[in-house]
């Protein structure tokens, strides 16, 4: 193996434990149990969206609507809870529902509708950032507001519900995993086990690849794209989930910087191994590594325009060992 | 045909003649022109930013204080585009309104605009922007009043001496204004020892907020107080400090009150303690009524300023408070400002 | 007989390894359409590129009017006043804007251009060039809006519009109907009368009887036939073109046992006449025919890629519809696609990746693929087809093609087959792997019907059992490979009794 292979190869997992060794001599608390699961919460839910994301990376496609597929998730959990006044079960159900709608219709859309993925998703996005705000007319949603009807929402968010934000697992310490972190690992792995093991998934990359000889291979290739952007749509809604419970509360957004990290991770999982394919266990890394970088440096005092930047320069870093390092970027 | 059209229409003339002048004479003896005859004052209210609650809360309260007099009011909302925002301004003047409010916007792109409606004979107020027009008075939230009742909240509960963290991001008009009665405090009290700042506005801002302020707290055990003036920053950082299980050993003091935040203060054991608010829909009836004494033709000055309220989570918790129509009823400070009062204006819901 | 205008002499280029022209020369003549045929791979597209400046050539002389003729870049070529009109229609015209502009458009570009687009300038020239081609196309119509006809129309007066001393036309018909042909060819025919030279690249025999004062064929770089004389020799210069010289008997001809596959009255394409077709146990048919006569619509209509438009099919004595490519599969019918490149290999998947792909869900457990059995497989397939490989985790890319083919071939291999149809298995192949390959399949025939799509005359006679000729979407011929008439079996191929029918 030439040194450049091994630079391809394991460069990024090496910079990745430099960084940690750095910020644990610069700053003093990073080197603990409890910051390492601090900085697995910080990307535990873009990290979700991030391997969704990956999901349709993997069939050739890609997916712009996550983020607010996320928030209208939140909106939805909360709209259940607080107006509706149902309980968590069917707030969860409610959200993996967007998820699996919005799945369908974007593969429906690009599939059949032959609209570019890229614009499908895009109008996707529009579409839901601004039906969140329709049933309550762009207010955020909470216990105790008052509705568009001048009735006061009576609602709360039920205890189950928020333990998914809130409850930890005792691991070793007390009350160290959160439930979101629990949540992200597990979904890591069973994302990472379907693409990498199962048939459906070498499938879908040989869809992505070339997806006629995939067909002439025997391969239902339009059944595999929707199905891409139905994985997608659901891990964006859990990862709606996770952040409803978190933060309490329904609260009008947009996403968008969710959509931008979670993209970040997963072409920064490019980089991870010299796969230079969108992989699960890359995207995983990817998201590690922005998180780690992020709250290094907050840590460090830098203020918020730094890490936009770093975070830039992480992932243009990343692209460049994935296309001109590697041999398999070219045909 | 011809004939009995115009018959009926003469009638109904004479008909409507008849019932302004018996609305006019019945209020003529107590209320200035135009507002003896409030139902022909056309007020437009042009918007630059309307979606999330202050914004929603805003123009309810514009709506009571205009029904109140009632004027007719049309809303422009021009959904942050500044040129269209500016647009609207002449939409509005091409509508023959009588005032103007404009709510937010663009120095740049509106004073030219609001010029122009001054040209035109309209009266114009504005909220939060600032158009460079002798004629046209501000209405402000005060940003350093804000800032100031929530460190004198918090010297008073946690005396002269104590590590904050700050939450600030820079570039944003009220935030930087709150910034500066900060640096004032940092300077009267040389024991307040700010050991990081951070801030950040990506949306969801309190996720991203609580993410940025859990290394924070890990990096700098010493924190007892954290100074978010602004009420996604606080909401980050209460779900920071939950996590990270301090909330007994941190206290939070903020700006902006919403009815989310109100039950994050009343959580058992909540950090957030204390925030100073200025109501937003006392906010948007003030600027009708400051609109209406310069129809009227009233000395309204150069700016019109609201004063501020502090709530604490003792003052909800006492009170039972659990949404914003609560905090009005219970807190009549919170409820109204004696601002641009004058013994003709009715008030809403009064 | 007046000096060529256009004299290629000894042109060499090879790729690498290849030598893909091995010593071309060509005249053309003033006022003469000159066609040059060629299978796939013989160099017709290499040449046509040095010409018209995209290659540089390796050895050499080219000359033009007498004077060396060596273009730097096609605009190059183009000014000296040798227009290339190429085969994909669409690289001849730009989609996104009108006919004027496209007519004009050369002229925007190099040193003399203007700054400033003058609509006006650019309309009144647009309708000069137009009426000296006597185009009849609205000038404001955007290319999109055109039929490719007309597409190709615009192309060609785009070309004109240079007044070039040599026009070069690759394959223009062959995504056109016969009327719009038709339109093609009385343009073909202006500027043969105005002078200009014309090298008419096609196998399109209607084509070819229509236009041809010459023909040439070139086989594996080298020009193997020149035909002046009227009438044309058309059988002669078939055979020239596909070297059918050394027919080596060495297939011992084996009789198909019960039939396993069988079609009737099956019809591929609009107005072609329906065919009945039946294979039997252990036999390998070839299906041989020019280029676009219906090969791989055949193919890809077994396959279930696309629908008959009529007939019946029936394998193992029962009716056969396949609705999909993994319906054919469940069948027991399997295709090795055409154009490995495009249609078969995966590039990201390495060796063994490719070969297990179609048949994943067969040795899958509970979905999950087992690597074990996967390499397995693979190293059986490397050690039964020869792939020459380091292992079988090797990338795609650092086989070469005769190994990719075999990768290709081997990945349908590894399970049973009923009907195994192979299209084009021998292209980008080189002799040894050719041979693996025709080998493997006559081993293992029994048991199932092969048949194999086949360009080249050869590769069918060395194969195959019974060789079909296809010809107008439909067949034409068959032949039992032991006492082949090769000029029936040529005359078949050329269309010969489908003799006026363009």
């Amino acid at each position: 193996m030439t040194l450049r292979d091994f630079a391809i190869r394991y460069g990024f997992l090496a910079l990745l434990v430099g960084l940690v060794i750095f910020f644990s001599l610069a700053t003093d608390g990073f080197a603990s149990p409890q910051a390492a699961v601090f900085i697995f919460q910080s990307v535990a839910i873009t990290g979700v969206l991030a391997l969704g994301v990956t999901a349709t990376l993997v069939v050739g496609g890609f997916d712009l609507s996550i983020g607010s597929v996320a928030t209208t998730a939140m909106m939805a959990a909360a709209y259940v809870m607080v107006i509706m006044e149902q309980n968590a079960f069917v707030a969860v159900v409610t959200c993996l529902v967007i998820g699996v709608v919005v799945g369908l219709i974007n593969g429906y859309l690009i599939v059949y509708m032959r609209v570019p993925d890229l614009l499908a998703t895009l109008g996707m996005m529009f579409l839901l950032v601004g039906l969140q705000r329709i049933p309550t007319e762009g207010r955020s949603i909470a216990t105790g507001m008052t509705l568009p009807d001048g009735s006061t929402a009576n609602g709360t968010f039920s205890a189950g519900f928020l333990a998914l934000g809130r409850h930890r697992f005792d691991f070793f310490l007390p009350n160290l995993i959160p439930v979101s972190v629990v949540v992200l690992l597990v979904l890591a792995v069973l994302i990472w086990f379907f693409l990498e093991y199962t048939r459906f998934g070498r499938m879908m990359y040989a869809v992505g690849s070339n997806p006629k000889a995939a067909e002439l291979a025997g391969a239902p290739v339009k059944a595999y794209k929707i199905w891409a952007y139905v994985i997608s749509g659901v891990f964006a809604s859990i990862g709606g989930i996770l952040l409803a419970a978190r933060l309490g509360r329904g609260d009008i957004a947009s996403g968008n910087n969710l959509l931008l990290d979670s993209v970040a991770a997963a072409l920064i999982g490019f980089a991870v191994l010299g796969a230079a394919k969108p992989n699960a266990f890359g995207t995983a890394v990817g998201a590690l590594f922005v998180g780690i970088l992020l709250q290094g440096l907050t840590m460090m005092n830098a203020p918020y325009y730094t890490q936009d930047f770093v975070k830039g320069a992480v992932l243009v870093v990343a692209l460049v060992f994935t296309f001109a390092l590697s041999n398999k970027g070219r045909t | 045909m011809n004939f009995t059209r115009r018959t009926l229409g003469k009638l109904a003339v004479g008909l409507a003649a008849a019932t302004c002048l018996m609305q006019a004479s019945a209020m003529a003896q107590d209320k200035p022109a135009p507002f003896d005859n409030p139902g022909d004052v056309k007020i437009a209210l042009v918007r630059y930013l309307s979606t999330g609650d202050f914004f929603q809360a805003y123009l309810s309260g514009v709506e009571a204080q205009a029904k109140a007099l009632g004027v007719d009011l049309r809303v422009l909302d021009s959904r942050q585009d500044a040129a269209l925002q500016a647009d609207m301004v002449d939409q509005a003047i091409a509508l023959g309104v009588d005032g103007i409010i404009i709510q937010h916007g663009l120095t740049e792109s509106m004073k030219e605009a609001a010029q122009r409606a001054v040209d035109a004979g309209i009266k114009v107020v504005a909220f939060d922007v600032n158009v460079e027009n002798d004629k046209i008075p501000q209405i402000e939230q005060s940003d350093r009043d804000l800032a100031r009742l929530a460190l004198e909240q918090a010297v008073k509960d946690n005396g002269e001496d104590w590590k904050a963290g700050y939450v600030y991001v820079a570039g944003i008009a009220p935030l930087d204004r709150r910034d500066e009665t900060w640096r004032e405090f940092k300077a009267k009290y040389p024991g307040i020892e700010e050991v990081a700042m951070f801030g950040t506005l990506d949306n969801p801002i309190a996720n991203s907020v609580a993410n940025q302020a859990r290394s924070v707290l890990t990096a700098n055990p010493g924190i007892q107080v954290m100074f978010a003036p602004y009420d996604e920053f606080a909401k980050g950082v209460k779900i920071a400090v939950d996590e990270a299980g301090l909330s007994s050993d941190i206290k939070i003091y903020s700006a902006d009150i919403s009815t989310s935040d109100i039950a994050a203060m009343r959580e058992p054991g909540s950090a957030w303690v204390a925030t100073a608010a200025t109501n937003p829909a006392v906010v948007g009836q003030v600027s009708v009524r400051a609109l209406a004494q310069l129809l009227a033709g009233e000395e309204v000055g150069k700016s019109v300023i609201i004063p501020p309220t502090l709530i604490t989570q003792k003052d909800l918790n006492d009170n039972d408070i659990k949404n914003m129509e609560e905090l009005s009823a219970k807190l009549p400070q919170f409820a109204h400002a004696d601002v641009a009062i004058s013994p003709w204006i009715a008030l809403p819901g009064k | 007989m007046a000096d060529p205008v256009f004299r290629i002499a000894d042109l060499r280029k090879s790729f690498g390894p290849t030598q893909v022209l091995d010593g071309v020369s060509l005249e053309l003549n003033a006022g003469e359409v000159t066609v040059l045929m060629g299978a796939n791979g013989a160099g017709k597209s290499t040449l046509v590129r040095i010409v018209s400046g995209v290659y540089d050539r390796d050895g050499g002389t080219i000359t033009l009017d007498g004077k060396n003729f060596s273009p730097a870049s096609p605009a190059d070529a183009i000014r000296a006043g040798v227009v290339t009109v190429h085969q994909n229609i669409n690289d001849g015209v730009v989609v996104a804007l009108d006919v004027a502009t496209n007519l004009t458009l050369d002229r925007l570009n190099g040193s003399g251009a203007r700054l400033f687009f003058n609509p006006r300038s650019v309309r009144r020239q647009a309708r000069e060039v137009a009426a000296r081609m006597g185009l009849e196309v609205d000038l404001n119509a955007e290319i999109s809006a055109l039929s490719l006809a007309d597409r190709q129309m615009v192309a060609i007066a785009r070309a004109m519009a240079h007044e070039p001393k040599v026009l070069i036309l690759d394959e223009p018909t062959s995504s056109l109907s016969s009327a719009e042909a038709n339109r093609l060819f009385e343009v073909v025919d202006r500027l043969r009368e105005r002078g200009v030279a014309i090298l008419y690249i096609s196998h399109r025999m209607s084509d070819i009887r229509r236009l041809a004062d010459r023909i040439v064929t070139l086989r594996d770089g080298r020009i193997t036939g020149t035909f002046n004389s009227k009438p044309l020799d058309y059988e002669g210069a078939v055979n020239a073109m596909l070297g059918q010289t050394i027919h080596r008997a060495e297939i011992a001809a084996r009789d198909g046992a019960h039939t396993i596959f069988s079609a009737e009255h099956l019809r591929i394409a609009d107005h072609a006449r329906p065919f009945s077709l039946g294979l039997g146990d252990g036999e390998i048919v070839a299906i041989t025919g020019l280029v676009g006569v219906g090969k791989t619509a055949l193919a890809e209509t077994l396959f279930g890629v696309r629908a008959p438009l009529g007939g019946m099919m029936n394998l193992n004595g029962n009716a056969y519809a396949p609705q999909s490519t993994a319906e054919a599969i469940k069948a027991g019918v399997f295709l090795v696609a055409k154009d490995r490149a495009e249609s078969g290999i995966i590039k990201d998947f390495n060796l063994y990746e490719n070969l297990s792909l179609p048949f994943l869900d067969r040795i899958s457990r509970l979905s999950v693929v087992p690597r074990r059995t996967e390499r397995a497989v693979a190293r059986e397939a490397i050690s039964e087809l020869g792939i020459v490989c380091r292992t079988e985790r090797d990338d795609m890319a650092t086989l070469s093609g005769g190994n990719q083919q075999k990768v290709m071939v081997a990945r349908w291999m590894s399970q049973p087959a009923s009907l195994f149809i192979l299209d084009e298995p021998f292209q980008g192949v080189d002799i040894a792997a050719r041979r693996d390959i025709a080998n493997k399949l006559r081993e293992s025939a029994r048991g199932r019907a092969t048949l194999i799509f086949v360009t080249e005359l050869d590769e069918a006679l060395e194969t195959a059992d019974r060789i079909l000729v296809m010809s107008e979407h439909t067949i034409v011929g068959e032949h039992r490979n032991a006492d082949v008439d090769i000029d029936r079996l040529l005359a078949e191929i050329a269309g010969q009794n489908l003799k006026g029918a363009a």
